[in-house]
C-alpha cells in the first residue's frame, strides 16, 4: 500500500515538476503561469490587455495566411457546385426575376411612403457610418459563432455597430481592435436581439441555437396558427442599437409548433460570409419644417409616379396575358385543322385505293366474259401455234376479241 | 527513399511535424473542431498533444503548448489562457501514464484519454459556465467529447504509420 503510494507521488511529481531534456519550464509552472494570465485578464490588468492586443493582432494576421490553401479548396469546390447546379438554378431563378420584376415597383411605393410616414413619426433612422470590411476568420467553433474583421478601431468601428450581410442583419460588433475586429453572429447562443415578428409586430428577444439559426425568446402568448409560413422577423429597434425593420429571418413552424419552441431560419448562411457592412444609425435631425414639407411633397409625386408606372405595367401584364391566351386558342385551332386535314388526307387515299380495285375487278370480269367467247381462236393447241393460256400475248389476243 | 530520409529539410519536418500540425489545426479558419455536420464535432489538438505526449515526448514543447492554447484562444473567442491551461494540464496527464507504463497498451492509453477528457472538459465547462458566464451547449460538448475519445484510435494508426514512415530519420540522429 505505502510502496504503490510512493509510485504514485513519484509518477505525479515526475510528471508535472521534473523539466525534460529540452525543456525550459516545468509543466505545473506553466500551468500556474495559465493561471495568473487567466485571471489577470478577466480582471483587465493593463499588462495583460497589451499583451492579448498584440496577440490578437498577430494570430488574426497569420490565420488568414494560414487558412489560405483552405479557403482556396472550399471556393474550388463551391464553384464546381456552382456550376453542377448551374441550369438548374438558372432556370428557378429566371422565374423568379419574372416575379419580382413586377414586386419590385410595389416595394418601392411601401418604401417610399413607409419613409414618410416614419419621418411624421419621428422614428426614421439614417446610416452614420457605413463601412464596408473582409471576414479574415469565419471560425466555426461550437463554443462561439463569431467572424472576425480585417477593420478595426483604425477604420471607426465601434463597439455595438451592426453587421450587415447585402440588406440582412448578421450580427453586431462586440470586440474592436486597432487593426481588426470581432463580430458576434446571430447564431451564437449569447447573442440577444430584440425582435419584431410581422405581420402582426410582435415582440421577441432572437437568440442563436449555437449552430445556424436562432430561437425566439420572451414571446408572447399570441396566436400563430394564422399565416405562420409568411412570419418574417426583422429588428424592432427596441434599445436604440439597431434601427427597426432590418430584416433578419423566417419563422419556420408548423402548426403544432409550441410558442416557447419558435425557430427562425435567417436568409444568411454564414458559413459563407466574405465581404461584410458594419453600420452604425442615428436618427434623423429634421424637424417638420418647410423643408421636410418640400420633400413630402416630392416623395408624394415620386409614389404618385411610382404608381402610375405600376399600373401601366399591370395593363401590360394583363394584355400580355390575353395575347398569350389568344396565342393559345389559335394553336389549339391549327391544330385541329391540321388534324383534319390529316384525317381528310387519309379518306382521300383510301378511296383512290377502293377505285382502282374497283378498275381491276372490272376489267378482270371483262377478260373473263371475252375469253369465254374468244379463248379458243387465241388458245395453244396441237394444230396451231398461238398463245400459251395465262400469258400476257394471250390476254391481249383474247382483249381483241382473237384478232392476232 | 534514403535520398528523403537524408535531406535535411525532411528531417527538420520530421522533428517539427507534431507542432506544425499543433499550430496549423489550431490557426487554421477550418480546423477539426466542428466540420459542420449537425451534432458532429471534434477536438484534434487534443488527440494530437495526448498521442505525441505519450509516444515521443520531445516533440511538443511545454512553451509551443502554452502558445498554442493562447492562439487557440485568440481563434476561438475564450478567454485568453484557458486553452494553455487545458492543453498542458492534458500533457501532464499524458506524462503521468507514460511515467507509470512499463508495457504500452492502445486499449489502456485510450481508456485514460477518456478519462483525461471527461476531467478537462469538465473543468473547461465549470471555469466557462461559472466564472467567464459563458452559454455553452450540453449536447455540443458531450458529441465533442464522444468524437474526440472515438477518434483518438483512428488517429493512432495514422500518426503512428507517420511516425514508422519516418522512423529512419531518429535511427539516422
Amino acid at each position: 500500500m505505502e510502496q504503490s503510494r510512493d509510485d504514485f507521488v513519484i509518477a505525479i511529481r515526475s510528471a508535472f515538476l521534473k523539466k525534460g531534456a529540452q525543456q525550459r519550464f516545468s509543466l505545473l509552472g506553466l500551468i500556474f503561469f495559465s493561471v495568473i494570465f487567466l485571471i489577470l485578464g478577466s480582471y483587465n490588468f493593463k499588462v495583460v490587455d497589451l499583451v492579448k492586443i498584440s496577440i490578437k493582432e498577430i494570430v488574426y494576421r497569420s490565420s488568414f495566411i494560414v487558412s489560405g490553401p483552405e479557403k482556396i479548396i472550399g471556393a474550388s469546390f463551391n464553384k464546381i457546385t456552382d456550376h453542377i447546379n448551374h441550369y438548374s438554378s438558372y432556370k428557378s431563378i429566371e422565374e423568379k426575376l419574372g416575379k419580382f420584376e413586377s414586386k419590385d415597383l410595389s416595394n418601392q411605393i411601401i418604401m417610399l411612403e413607409n419613409i414618410k410616414y416614419k419621418k411624421l413619426v419621428d422614428d426614421y433612422f439614417i446610416k452614420n457610418n457605413e463601412i464596408f470590411a473582409k471576414v479574415l476568420i469565419d471560425k466555426n467553433s461550437p463554443f462561439l459563432r463569431s467572424v472576425v474583421l480585417n477593420k478595426g478601431s483604425k477604420n471607426n468601428i465601434k463597439l455595438g455597430m451592426a453587421v450587415l450581410d447585402g440588406e440582412y442583419l448578421i450580427g453586431k460588433v462586440v470586440e474592436v481592435n486597432f487593426f481588426t475586429s470581432r463580430v458576434l453572429l446571430l447564431s451564437d447562443i449569447n447573442s440577444k436581439i430584440p425582435v419584431s415578428v410581422s405581420p402582426n409586430d410582435i415582440q421577441a428577444i432572437m437568440s442563436g441555437d449555437g449552430k445556424q439559426n436562432a430561437t425566439l425568446q420572451y414571446i408572447q402568448g399570441t396566436d400563430f396558427k394564422n399565416n405562420i409560413e409568411d412570419m418574417m422577423v426583422t429588428t424592432s429597434g427596441a434599445g436604440g442599437l439597431f434601427k427597426s425593420g432590418i430584416l433578419i429571418g423566417k419563422i419556420n413552424a408548423t402548426e403544432n409548433t409550441e410558442l416557447n419552441d419558435l425557430n427562425v431560419d435567417v436568409f444568411k448562411d454564414f458559413t459563407q460570409l466574405k465581404y461584410v457592412k458594419v453600420i452604425s444609425f442615428s436618427k434623423e435631425e429634421k424637424a417638420l419644417d418647410q423643408t421636410s414639407k418640400k420633400e413630402l411633397k416630392t416623395m408624394d409625386a415620386q409614389i404618385l409616379e411610382a404608381t402610375k408606372q405600376k399600373e401601366n405595367i399591370r395593363i401590360l401584364l394583363e394584355e400580355k396575358k390575353i395575347a398569350a391566351e389568344v396565342r393559345k386558342n389559335i394553336e389549339e385551332e391549327n391544330s385541329q385543322l391540321k388534324n383534319r386535314i390529316y384525317n381528310l388526307q387519309t379518306k382521300l387515299l383510301d378511296a383512290e385505293e377502293a377505285v382502282e380495285e374497283q378498275t381491276f375487278q372490272k376489267e378482270e370480269m371483262e377478260f373473263l366474259k371475252l375469253n369465254l367467247l374468244y379463248g379458243h381462236k387465241c388458245r395453244k393447241t396441237l394444230f396451231n401455234k398461238l398463245h400459251k393460256v395465262g400469258t400476257p400475248e394471250y390476254k391481249n389476243c383474247v382483249l381483241q376479241k382473237g384478232k392476232i | 527513399m534514403n535520398n528523403l530520409r537524408n535531406n535535411n529539410i525532411s528531417r527538420i519536418f520530421f522533428e517539427y511535424f507534431p507542432l506544425i500540425l499543433l499550430f496549423v489545426s489550431v490557426m487554421n479558419d477550418f480546423d477539426f473542431n466542428d466540420v459542420g455536420l449537425k451534432y458532429f464535432s471534434f477536438n484534434f489538438s487534443y488527440i494530437l498533444i495526448f498521442y505525441y505526449t505519450l509516444k515521443r515526448k520531445e516533440a511538443l514543447g511545454y512553451i509551443s503548448l502554452f502558445v498554442a492554447g493562447l492562439f487557440n484562444d485568440v481563434i476561438v473567442g475564450l478567454p485568453m489562457g484557458i486553452s494553455s491551461l487545458l492543453f498542458l494540464l492534458l500533457c501532464g496527464f499524458a506524462s503521468y501514464l507514460r511515467n507509470i507504463t512499463l508495457r504500452p497498451n492502445l486499449v489502456k492509453d485510450w481508456i485514460f484519454f477518456l478519462i483525461t477528457l471527461l476531467i478537462i472538459n469538465s473543468f473547461s465547462y465549470i471555469s466557462l459556465v461559472f466564472i467567464f458566464e459563458y452559454d455553452i451547449n450540453h449536447t455540443n460538448s458531450i458529441v465533442n467529447t464522444l468524437f474526440t475519445f472515438i477518434f483518438y484510435i483512428f488517429f493512432t494508426y495514422i500518426f503512428h504509420f507517420i511516425e514508422n514512415f519516418f522512423i529512419g530519420y531518429r535511427n539516422a540522429d
